[in-house]
């Protein structure tokens, strides 16, 4: 099933590779001291005060062994002439250092200007006939802009996200779940934010005209309770 | 093709019953027939998460043969495509359940015909706890971030394994093999799987080669849950890594599960935590714990009862 932990040679103790550098070697040996301490959590009630005891002993070893550059040459000697073969994996290709300096670096073709998520979403906005549609009546529900911003492929989530406004309080704009919105004067911000995260201009005119249909829809529901 | 998914954890109150609840309802919300099956036996509860307050049908009517068949006792809960088998009104001597009832119902879960079946399990290392992991390869253990649980999870799954070690065995060869092992490795050896296996392996190559093969189409997972801000997130694969470098158990880290306060909450008031606190961390850590577990399906193992 398994090697004794005592067999293992150095780098499999300590989980490195066997051209790692030698800053690698130290993180390794804390990592190993994390969980090998005697109050650490990960290794608690695994093994017994001498296993315990050994296995510290042991990776001390390996790592004053490893990070001494004479002993590990010895090392790896020794261990190749046990017949271990070591460097399993290729060695990455040696980088040379760039300088940040160099203005000529860059030889490719011109490269244009990275569309921003604002700049995409405007694009969008403009393209769709859908979206132009719903905009051009005179008055906007909150399913309409549901619509608008299932259109867009835009979550909930991200929009509450960038406005700062309740997640609940979206979902009732857009429900139309008119009892529960909050009071005007704070709603007409919440669709202004909301209008202007989904880049619909002009938001003030749109937000008019979202105020409109809640008027009517709410005389309405009115009537219908009564 | 019927997955079974068994959960455990070794200690009590680690989340076992929450979790179960939880990945049954994100499951059986991806259209699947999920199936959970209380057995936790002597202290159930699953009903009580999944608000099945009175359940008129329970396991031991089936135990009791009040009951031939188990789908019989399966009762539907508020949740569509999610089902349960309570075990809120068994006899008080459940807990003790005797050899072949086990085998009679791990022989009807095992023809059950649904998606996912996933058996809450209670704490512990008894015989009945390992057999019912040992009904399929996959298994889900579960512990919180504290040296108590930890200690607990280790045992259980050696526990797991020295168990399937010992369904290979009748009783004089297991003694035999006992004295074999301790006067191989010293005493306190027969506590270690891997000391037993190496004598094994030796000894009885047929049986070694096919314990070899079962152990290594064993998935089990490793959820670490209630993981507070100020734990260490890396815990959960250090668990893992040390108990394949030490035992030579290969055992998966599924994921962490945050610790929320809410969580209390929800079960006192007796609603779905995910429905309530949906965009909570715990819940965004639960659903990503289901797309896990649902894209690592595995056939299930045949069981071998003489």
């Amino acid at each position: 099933m398994k090697k004794d932990f005592a067999k293992l040679n150095y780098y499999e103790m300590l989980d490195v590779s066997p051209d790692a550098a030698f800053f690698e070697i130290r993180h390794a040996y804390n990592a190993a001291l994390q969980v090998y301490a005697h109050d650490s959590i990960v290794s608690y009630s695994l093994f017994s005060l001498e296993e315990r005891k050994k296995i510290l002993d042991l990776l001390e070893k390996a790592y004053l062994t490893l990070i001494n550059a004479q002993e590990r040459k010895k090392y790896d000697n020794e261990l190749a002439q046990a017949g271990v073969a070591l460097h399993g994996g290729k060695k990455a290709p040696a980088q040379v250092p760039k300088s940040i300096y160099d203005i000529k670096r860059w030889t490719g073709p011109a490269v244009s200007p990275k569309k921003t998520n604002k700049i995409i979403l405007r694009e969008s906005v403009e393209e769709s006939e859908k979206i132009r549609g719903i905009l051009s009546k005179p008055e906007i529900s909150g399913s309409d802009l549901k619509e608008i911003r299932n259109e867009l492929g835009v979550p909930l989530e991200k929009i509450t996200q960038e406005t700062r406004v309740l997640l609940d309080y979206l979902v009732c704009i857009e429900e139309n779940k008119i009892n529960r919105l909050p009071a005007e004067a704070f709603l007409k911000g919440f669709v202004k934010a909301y209008l202007k995260s989904l880049c619909l201009e002009p938001a003030d005119e749109i937000c008019a005209r979202y105020v409109r249909w809640l008027e009517s829809a709410g005389k309405t529901g009115q009537a219908e309770e009564k | 093709m019927t997955q079974i998914w068994p959960i455990g954890g070794g200690k009590g109150g680690s989340g076992k019953s929450f979790l179960t609840s939880s990945l049954g309802r994100l499951l059986a919300a991806f259209d699947k027939k999920t199936l959970l099956v209380d057995l936790d036996l002597g202290s159930a509860n699953l009903h009580t998460m999944l608000d099945v307050p009175y359940p008129e049908k329970c396991f031991s009517d089936y135990v009791q043969k009040r009951v031939s068949r188990l789908e019989d006792i399966v009762l539907e809960t508020p949740v569509p495509n999610l089902y349960i088998i309570s075990g809120a009104r068994d006899s008080l001597d459940i807990a003790n359940l005797p050899y072949e009832q086990k085998v009679r119902t791990l022989k009807a879960i095992a023809k059950l015909d649904y998606d996912w079946i996933f058996l809450d399990l209670g704490a512990g290392t008894s015989f009945n706890i390992l057999d019912f992991f040992l009904i399929s390869q996959n298994s889900i253990f579960i512990t919180t971030p504290e040296p108590t649980s930890i200690e607990n999870v280790y045992r259980l799954v050696r526990a797991v394994y020295f168990r399937r070690i010992r369904q290979y065995f009748n009783v004089t060869e297991f003694k035999a093999l006992e004295e074999k092992v301790v006067a191989q490795y010293g005493e306190g050896s027969f506590n270690k799987p891997d000391s037993i296996m190496r004598v094994i392996k030796t000894s009885h190559p047929k049986k070694g080669t096919l314990l070899e093969n079962d152990f290594n189409s064993f998935k089990f997972k490793l959820v670490l849950n209630q993981l507070r801000k100020q734990n260490n997130i890396a815990l959960g694969p250090q668990i893992c890594k040390i108990m394949e470098k030490h035992l030579g158990f290969h055992v998966e880290f599924a994921g962490n599960v945050a610790f929320d306060d809410r969580v209390h909450d929800a079960i006192c008031q007796r609603v779905s935590f995910l429905e309530r606190y949906p965009y909570t961390r715990t819940a965004y850590d639960l659903r990503e714990l289901s797309k896990n577990i649902a894209q690592s399906g595995n056939q299930q193992m045949l069981l071998r009862y003489s």
